[in-house]
């Protein structure tokens, strides 16, 4: 745990770049109020959501922890605290808070904040497509063609539906199975990422081992989606 | 957001919609997904004397990527391979008023053409080495 505080503390330092408070010019870093002032400051535009919640860029979250920094600095941007503030800090109050609800939606929900984390370092990954998975494609759309039929079907009264749709169905539960032993395996990398992750001195191997992470968190994403679509398309016409 | 007039055209009437046999001779086909929204495309051409005389596609994804693909059959269709090979989807995201949320659309239909191409091409190429 020590070596996750200490990396949260560089990245923090790192990318709260010394400024100047908005309004009275004095030094601010990253405080959410100036300490001489005690107005409002912007929260940095650049920084990503991991920053901007307090947290290091790791996988495994303490939802609980999350959600408490969420309301805790919720309380200091609401826009119904700064109506009869200046326009200025209106503006800035709106501003934070967009930003900390976004950051906060994206990083609760673990498939999103895996997604926003390959997308984060997608800059340190060589290869930015991966392959396209053709079996996949194949399936899909030969699911697809199935589904037409289906569809094309049930549109005539006499037509026997019943055997297209046991197969539709008994393919819906083969494809759902393999969401979810997708996302157990997208689960199990979160460990290995926050592993090689908290590596205060990345050596060569530890940047291949991460380059390596990325990457099949990055396939998966891709491909879980496509099952997503597919499943969802089935059941909303076959049920 | 609201769909351009063009989009909608091509989404109530998709032209050349369907498929062709992979095997047959003279048929280059493309399949290409997007992985960020799950969007599936399959864009087949068919080719005689190196011109496109057909061109067929099964999209499964959104309004801008149906548009884009049917739009993308259109202007292939009369095309020779080496002319359609420099289909940019900056056309197509200008022809169809696609919004930025939406040029991945129009980049996936580029990417289908030439995935269609290259397994022309490759298919040709085959029949070469047998003769």
């Amino acid at each position: 745990m020590d070596q996750v505080a200490k990396v949260s503390r560089s990245r923090t330092e790192l990318q709260m770049a010394r400024s100047m408070c908005w309004h009275c010019q004095s030094e601010v870093a990253g405080e959410y109020f100036c300490e001489q002032c005690v107005k409002v400051q912007p929260l940095s535009k650049d920084q990503d959501y991991f920053t901007c919640l307090g947290l290091p860029r790791l996988l495994t979250i303490d939802t609980n922890a999350l959600e408490n920094k969420f309301y805790e600095m919720s309380r200091s941007f609401h826009p119904d605290f700064y109506q009869t503030k200046t326009d200025i800090e209106r503006t800035i109050s709106l501003g934070n808070s967009a930003l900390l609800n976004t950051a906060y939606r994206t990083l609760k929900d673990p498939v999103q904040r895996a997604e926003y984390l390959v997308r984060l370092e997608a800059g340190s990954v060589k290869e930015i497509r991966n392959h396209p998975p053709a079996d996949l494609f194949e399936e899909i759309l030969s699911l697809q063609d199935d589904l037409e039929e289906f569809r094309a079907a049930s549109s005539q009264p006499s037509a026997d539906l019943t055997q297209l749709q046991a197969k539709l169905q008994s393919d819906r539960e083969t494809l759902e199975q393999r969401q979810r032993e997708m996302e157990s395996r997208l689960f199990d990398l979160f460990e290995t990422w926050d592993r090689v992750q908290i590596q205060a001195q990345p050596t060569e191997s530890i940047r291949s081992k991460k380059e390596s992470v990325l990457k099949e968190m990055r396939e998966l994403l891709s491909n879980r989606t496509y099952v997503r679509n597919i499943v969802n398309d089935l059941v909303a016409t076959v049920g | 957001m609201a769909y351009s007039e063009k989009v909608v055209d091509h989404f109530n009437n998709p032209r050349n919609m369907g498929s062709f046999k992979k095997e047959e001779d003279g048929v280059g086909t493309g399949i290409v997904g997007a992985p960020e929204c799950g969007d599936v495309m399959k864009l087949q051409i068919k080719v005689q004397n190196d011109m496109i005389v057909d061109a067929k596609f099964k999209t499964f994804g959104c309004g801008s990527a149906i548009a884009s693909s049917s739009l993308a059959t259109e202007w292939l269709k009369g095309k020779t391979v080496e002319e359609a090979g420099k289909i940019k989807n900056t056309e197509i995201v200008q022809e169809l008023n696609l919004p930025p949320v939406k040029i991945h659309c129009s980049v996936l239909a580029e990417d289908a053409i030439k995935a269609a191409l290259a397994d022309y091409k490759k298919k040709e190429d085959g029949k070469e080495t047998i003769k």
